[in-house]
């Protein structure tokens, strides 16, 4: 990707991620919010992480238009819109983020860059298709069809990856899952039985 | 994956099944007393404690798929300590229930109290999980799962202001030292090209080029265990949520999260501290945070008036004393620092949870958390006095109780490895916290009484609080079994 398209959606998804903070009508920061995922969906796809960029959209947007509906139902707009900023916190906040940027930016210094661009390492598909290992007698590799015509399988790379190295890890999530779900029915809930 | 009876997360599954059943058992029986749940919830536990002393633990998992999983003499400690907390939790809670029924259930008898009673069990299953995780991607899922427990639990007074307060600011801050701890996972595995700790061990040993980026990411790790532990400059959270929380839950953040934070500690520091050629500058950012956590935690203990609050403090410090015995490497000293980590907790369990036991039932009566209810304490309910005070003076450190063991082990380690700042800062905290625990003996003995009607102890509460005391003496005398559990 030219570092012109990198540019210019670095800079909206900051701007718009700056504004999340800085409008004080909460509708403004939803929908601000929601720019900002744009932004950083389009750098996930212009790194060949489709699946990622789509997921981003799909879930995160909708994600916010369900955070939209509470803030309508929720909140007085009018009165979070009027209230006062306090200075003090502020300031602090700010330095504190100015100091974990200048310490970001002096690691990064330290640090050799890449010799190649992506632009420059296309993704080799037939050496990729010849690394995977055999599969028994009777059952297909899609993943390995798909890289044989040039096609680049991440939702199924995904796919595998969780289900042969991280089937576990999945299940700590469903609790997890299940735990909050648990959780906002107890302390959202109008009577309790 | 072969026999499920020797599979190596046994043990967590039961756990998980167990709060399954008990989830259904209270949504099947509505008309059931509550605290049926939570006494089969403590049986439950009690097989899964007592099974755990009887398993063999599976070997040689390092080339196999459970090579993110350690089954250690050292996990299955961390796991004794998770299930025993959580049942004197469950204890805690039984007795706490007229005041959660004030808060939560508005009418309803007993609404909304069996939640209360299955969650703690789904924390002990994180827990557990935390104890054995070695992957940085297991460690996150885990350390989650307990975490947003934790956020429900915390703000679960609902009608409660101090409580609701106490979970919002547990929730925000907790999502910020998340962030920190996720963003440091994925410097390393950029600068590495692993979650495995193990492995990222062996690729830190070859690592070229800038050191600063493996400060940086160590740094922000830091953060989110600091967070968790509850070190300075991290623990900005724990006075406030401390108090606001239901005291149950005060008492298993006190103690489950801090020790899962500290298994985790032990084990992610390990290979940035192997690290020969920033083995100095890891130490000294560990240090500074040590020295700070043992001084403010403290000193800032001295002026508190209010019981839970001081104990929240007290939590501050001895989070101190567990990190100055990480930042040791030790010479000639027996045990690891990780070892002296785990029995200073199993020590700290004892004493930390008697304290919150005896807080439970006086609060109930009292309806308050401040010093000045704990007056003549002693004319009210003898028993309850007794237990508090081997309580505090084992938290203090005073020689024939649990906690003084710890301590000296702690200390032991520091002249071990020539850690003589921090172990003199240690020696001032450690005398002043003689001075604002004793302060409550004195209230509970010297001081007269308010009213002088006798506190109910129910027989349950009774007998955890007489095997608690009976534990931290005989543990101060004879702490060869724990000892024996660790080494083996």
């Amino acid at each position: 990707m030219p570092p012109v398209a990198f540019i210019i959606f670095s800079v909206i998804m900051l701007v718009f991620g700056v504004l999340v903070v800085v409008n004080r009508n909460p509708v403004a920061s939803a929908l601000s919010l929601v720019v900002s995922f744009l932004g950083l969906a389009a750098l996930f796809v212009s790194l060949d992480a489709y699946f990622v960029g789509v997921v981003q959209i799909l879930v995160y947007a909708g994600a916010v238009m369900v955070l939209f509906l509470f803030i309508i139902m929720l909140l007085d707009l009018k009165a979070e819109a009027r209230r006062k900023i306090n200075v003090v916190p502020m300031i602090g906040g700010c330095v504190l983020t100015a100091v974990l940027v200048l310490q970001l930016v002096s690691v990064l210094n330290t640090f050799e860059p890449g010799k190649k661009s992506l632009v420059e390492a296309p993704l080799d598909y037939a050496a990729a298709a010849a690394a995977r290992p055999a599969v028994p007698e009777g059952k297909s590799d899609t993943i390995k069809r798909d890289l044989r015509e040039n096609k680049l399988p991440d939702v199924r790379l995904l796919g595998e990856q969780l289900f042969t190295k991280f089937p576990f890890h999945l299940q700590i999530a469903g609790v997890l899952l299940l735990v909050s779900t648990v959780g906002v029915v107890i302390l959202s809930k109008r009577e309790l039985k | 994956m072969g026999n499920f009876l020797e599979a190596p997360y046994l043990l967590e599954a039961v756990v998980v099944v167990l709060g399954l059943a008990l989830l259904m058992l209270e949504a099947f029986l509505p008309k059931a007393d509550k605290r049926l749940v939570a006494y089969i919830a403590l049986f439950g536990l009690a097989g899964v404690l007592v099974a755990s002393f009887n398993m063999k633990a599976p070997e040689n998992l390092e080339h196999s798929f459970w090579s993110f999983y350690a089954t250690d003499n050292l996990a299955f400690f961390y796991k004794n300590i998770a299930v025993l907390a959580t049942m004197l939790v469950i204890v805690m809670a039984i007795e706490y229930t007229p005041v959660l029924e004030k808060y939560v259930s508005q009418g309803s008898k007993q609404g909304g109290l069996g939640e209360f009673f299955c969650l703690p069990v789904f924390v002990c299953a994180g827990l557990m999980w935390m104890a054995s995780a070695k992957e940085f991607i297991t460690i996150f899922v885990s350390l989650e799962t307990v975490t947003i427990s934790f956020y429900v639990l915390v703000a679960y007074m609902r009608r409660n202001v101090g409580s609701l307060e106490a979970g919002v600011k547990y929730l925000i801050l907790g999502a910020l030292s998340t962030g920190f701890f996720v963003y440091g996972v994925t410097w390393v595995f950029g600068l590495t090209g692993e979650t495995h700790l193990e492995k990222i061990g062996i690729a830190l040993q070859g690592l070229e080029g800038s050191d600063s980026a493996v400060l940086f990411a160590f740094t922000l790790i830091l953060v989110g265990l600091g967070f968790k532990v509850a070190a300075v400059p991290f623990h900005v959270w724990v006075p406030d949520v401390y108090q606001g929380a239901p005291t149950p839950v005060t008492a298993f953040l006190s103690v489950g999260s801090k020790a899962a934070g500290f298994i985790v500690a032990t084990r992610i520091l390990q290979p940035f501290l192997e690290m020969e050629r920033l083995h100095s500058s890891f130490t000294t950012i560990l240090v500074i945070v040590t020295g700070a956590t043992i001084l403010f935690g403290n000193f800032a203990a001295i002026p508190q008036t209010n019981f839970k609050r001081l104990l929240a403090y007290s939590s501050i410090s001895h989070a101190g004393f567990l990190l100055l015995a990480l930042t040791c490497t030790p010479d000639q000293f027996q045990l690891t620092p990780g070892q002296v980590v785990a029995f200073y907790l199993a020590t700290y369990l004892l004493m930390t949870m008697l304290c919150f036991l005896v807080l439970t039932i006086v609060r109930r009566s009292t309806e308050s958390d401040e010093i000045a209810a704990f007056s003549g304490l002693h004319r009210r309910s003898p028993f309850l006095a007794f237990a508090l005070l081997i309580g505090v003076i084992s938290l203090a450190g005073v020689p024939l109780t649990a906690g003084f063991l710890g301590k000296f082990f702690v200390f032991t380690l520091a002249i071990d490895s020539g850690r003589w700042i921090l172990l003199a800062f240690a020696v001032v905290g450690a005398a002043s916290g003689f001075y604002y625990y004793l302060k409550v003996a004195r209230a509970m003995y010297w001081e007269e009484p308010t009213e002088l009607a006798a506190i109910e102890i129910s027989p349950l509460a009774r007998l955890a609080l007489l095997l608690l005391i009976i534990a931290t003496i005989v543990f101060g005398v004879y702490p060869a079994p724990i000892l024996g559990l660790l080494t083996n």
